[in-house]
């Protein structure tokens, strides 16, 4: 049953991509995820995949191609990292106000000023509110895995969303490792053709996207509240269906490591979890009672499983790849999230944010072992010193 | 692109007004404004396509005053594109049948791709779109519109704006006395210029029904990308009485201010060419976005206009200016 390759999150993504028998795929250069192209483009060469490969005239137009294929009934695979991921910003609601499931894989690079090929998540989470789901993984397998599941989720009748598939760059994308390929009947079996509902079809003629008046406007944001809502339970059907199929079995949202009897926690997203596993390892050798909370989707957010999830801990520490200058409580983009998510709940955690992997810095056991420091702290003394800290400037 | 495409069907010309289709797929369910040339253009060219068409249509005139209160005017498929990339929506469209046909994902046969893009959204801000479709040769047709104007935004200048014109963003003033002090882009020239692969260029008008509706349906019968630039004056952005927009479109063929060609084979081809010509004036004095000029922005116009008929190749005498 399937084989196992050795392979980059780029190659995960294009074997997921084939797989799942794109008929659409849009490219245009910008490192580190041009590589997921430059392997499709080859795959169409060869002959091992039938599909549009398109060189769009910038991200912007990759954007629009694949909307306008998906709207034609495609299924469409584009991507881009960095500044790529912002010139196209403009494109985003259209295509998630037009319900098409177009996946997008980004492999974060830092924004510019000045040039840096380095992971930060800025690029990913500065379109986090244009309506598409959006999430990381941490390893080449995940890559993969994720792959297809968004396909599955964003293309549910119930949701129709497009979907941000994101890792950070050369960490995941550039870094290879074991991928389990499955058999293609197992693919199929997890992820069937796409199915478009409403296509622009002349044998069905319908509009797409007429002007509204502000008052038909609320109805039709709530509506694509209610997909991006209703995309919680199909996440948990689909990632208990891909357990059934392929035998790894994720939890849906939120990932725990050593948890169990832990009082301080790492909160993070992407590829950091890795280094975080063998910080808490250390750290538990010396008898801190650290774990891990990976958050696997941003959107939709999983407020309820956090609220369970972080409640039992004492401090919690987020650590934030990414920047948003002058934000609430002055750090990063998922601080005030988890914040929001507590604020409801009487038994809360204290909570500090730690930016840290700005620029693609590894964040390093030692910045973990400053993490866990600070968390103790603050667990012991009942009180936060300060909201925020900057990881390398800090004593 | 293409590998393996489904035939497409080719539709025949039509020879008379009286022959033209009964039906029509661009229908009532606007407001636009009475008069509208791009309107009266869009029904024009939807009779011609018939009903095998998909429509995209960025933002403009042609959306906003089409698709008001959630209703479309289309009897046919419509989307909606932003004014930056209905060139990159329309290739999608394209790619998409291309794909799912030959992989056998789609039964129907291909259908008539046709952007409908406002002057601003093919010369200016989605001119990289539209390059782009043509360059990659998407089976689509992309028509400008031209009502030489950002129209729905309240009339500011675009790069099709004639010199001389009032618009909101080049009103004249003491210091600025002609207006619009730049000369037009001409972006049929530049599609015809850098995009080898697009084998059928055209420029049409809405004075000219037949010679405009024959056009489109020889570019839709062209394997690949095919343009138009298509005049459609705006009764209230140029200022003239609504039910003169086909006078003034004919006018301005006959002033030579617009010129007639279709571009195939490495040809240029005059369709349309007036014995003698009518003064620039003439065209000028019919508008109120012209009415600033003084004798000298009028003739500085006549030169330009007799520059790019001689760049044509028409040499044909324009009549003495009757005062
Ligand atoms: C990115 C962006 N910038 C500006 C606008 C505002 N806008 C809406 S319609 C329009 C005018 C479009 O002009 P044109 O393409 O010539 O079409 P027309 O309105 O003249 O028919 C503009 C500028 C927009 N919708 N999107
Ligand atoms: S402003 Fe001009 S182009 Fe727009 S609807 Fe009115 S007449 Fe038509
Ligand atoms: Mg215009």
């Amino acid at each position: 049953m399937g084989t196992k390759k050795f392979l980059t999150g780029l190659g995960a993504t294009a074997t997921a991509v084939k797989m799942a028998d794109v008929d659409v795929i849009t490219s245009f250069p910008i490192r580190p995820y041009t590589g997921v192209m430059m392997i499709l483009s080859q795959m169409v060469a060869n002959g091992e995949l039938d599909a549009e490969f398109i060189h769009a005239d910038g991200e912007h137009a990759q954007l629009s191609i694949s909307h306008g294929a998906s709207a034609a009934g495609a299924r469409t695979f584009t991507g881009s990292s960095g500044v790529g991921v912002t010139y196209a910003f403009e494109t985003y609601s259209p295509i998630s106000g037009g319900r098409c499931p177009v996946q997008m894989l980004i492999a974060d690079r830092t924004l510019d000023p000045p040039g840096d090929f380095g992971s930060e998540h800025t690029d990913a989470l500065g379109c986090r509110d244009q309506g598409w789901i959006m999430g990381w993984a941490e390893t080449p397998q995940e890559v993969f895995d994720n792959t297809l599941i968004y396909y599955r989720v964003g293309e549910d009748p119930r949701v129709r969303l497009p979907q941000f598939n994101c890792h950070d760059g050369y960490f995941v994308s550039h870094i290879p490792g074991d991928v389990e390929i499955p058999e293609q009947s197992q693919v199929d079996e997890f992820l069937p053709p796409y199915r478009p509902v409403d296509p622009l079809d002349p044998q069905n003629p319908l509009g797409h996207g007429p002007q509204i008046f502000p008052d038909q406007g609320p109805a039709l944001e709530a509506m694509r509240h209610n997909a991006m809502m209703a995309a919680m339970p199909v996440i948990e059907e689909a990632i208990d269906d891909f357990g059934r199929i392929f035998g790894r079995k994720y939890a849906p949202f939120v990932e725990e490591f050593m948890t169990d009897d832990a009082e301080l926690v790492f909160f993070i997203n992407g590829a950091h979890a890795h280094t975080a596993r063998y910080a808490i390892k250390h750290l538990r050798e010396r008898g801190i009672k650290v774990g891990l909370v990976k958050i696997r989707f941003i959107r939709p957010w999983p407020t309820d499983v956090l609220q369970e999830s972080l409640s039992r801990f004492k401090a919690v520490g987020v650590v934030e790849t990414n920047s948003s200058f002058g934000i609430a409580r002055g750090g990063g983009i998922l601080a005030p999230e988890v914040c929001g998510s507590l604020y409801d709940v009487p038994q809360r955690p204290l909570i500090a944010s730690f930016m840290g992997g700005l620029g693609g810095e590894p964040i390093t056991l030692k910045e973990f072992d400053f993490i866990a420091e600070k968390l103790k702290k603050i667990a012991e003394s009942g009180k936060i010193e300060k909201p925020v800290y900057w990881l390398g400037f800090e004593e | 692109m293409a590998t393996q495409k489904v035939e497409k069907t080719k539709v025949d010309r039509i020879r008379s007004l009286a022959k033209a289709p009964m039906d029509d797929y661009y229908v009532s369910g606007h407001r636009t404004c009475a008069g509208c040339g791009p309107a009266i253009n869009y029904r024009m060219v939807a009779k011609a396509a018939g009903k095998d068409t998909i429509f995209v249509g960025p933002t403009g005139c042609m959306y906003v005053a089409n698709t008001s209160y959630l209703c479309v005017p289309w009897a046919v498929p419509w989307i909606h594109a932003q004014i930056t990339n209905a060139g990159g929506i329309g290739s999608g469209i394209s790619a998409a049948y291309e794909a799912r046909i030959r992989k056998g994902k789609y039964k129907g046969k291909f259908p008539n791709v046709i952007v409908m893009a406002g002057d601003g959204g093919s010369s200016d801000i989605g001119l990289q779109a539209l390059s782009g479709a043509m360059y990659r040769n998407h089976d689509l047709l992309f028509i400008s519109y031209d009502n030489e104007a950002y129209a729905n935004t309240g009339i500011q200048v675009s790069p099709t704006t004639p010199y001389g014109a009032r618009t909101t963003f080049t009103p004249p003033g003491p210091v600025v006395p002609e207006g619009k002090k730049l000369w037009p882009k001409d972006l049929a020239k530049l599609i015809v210029g850098g995009h080898p692969s697009v084998a059928y260029v055209a420029t049409a008008s809405i004075g000219y029904p037949i010679d405009l509706m024959n056009k489109v349906r020889k570019a839709l019968n062209v394997e690949g990308a095919a343009f138009m630039h298509i005049h459609a004056p705006c009764p209230k952005g140029w200022g003239f009485p609504a039910d003169k927009a086909i006078e003034i479109a004919r006018l301005a063929v006959q002033t030579g201010m617009w010129t007639m060609w279709e571009y195939e084979n490495d040809e240029y081809k005059i369709n349309i060419q007036p014995k003698k010509l009518k003064p620039v004036s003439q065209y000028l004095e019919a508008q109120d976005r012209f009415s600033h000029l003084t004798a000298e922005h009028k003739a500085k116009i006549q030169n330009f206009v007799n520059h790019k008929l001689a760049m044509l190749g028409i040499k044909v005498p324009v009549e003495a200016v009757t005062a």
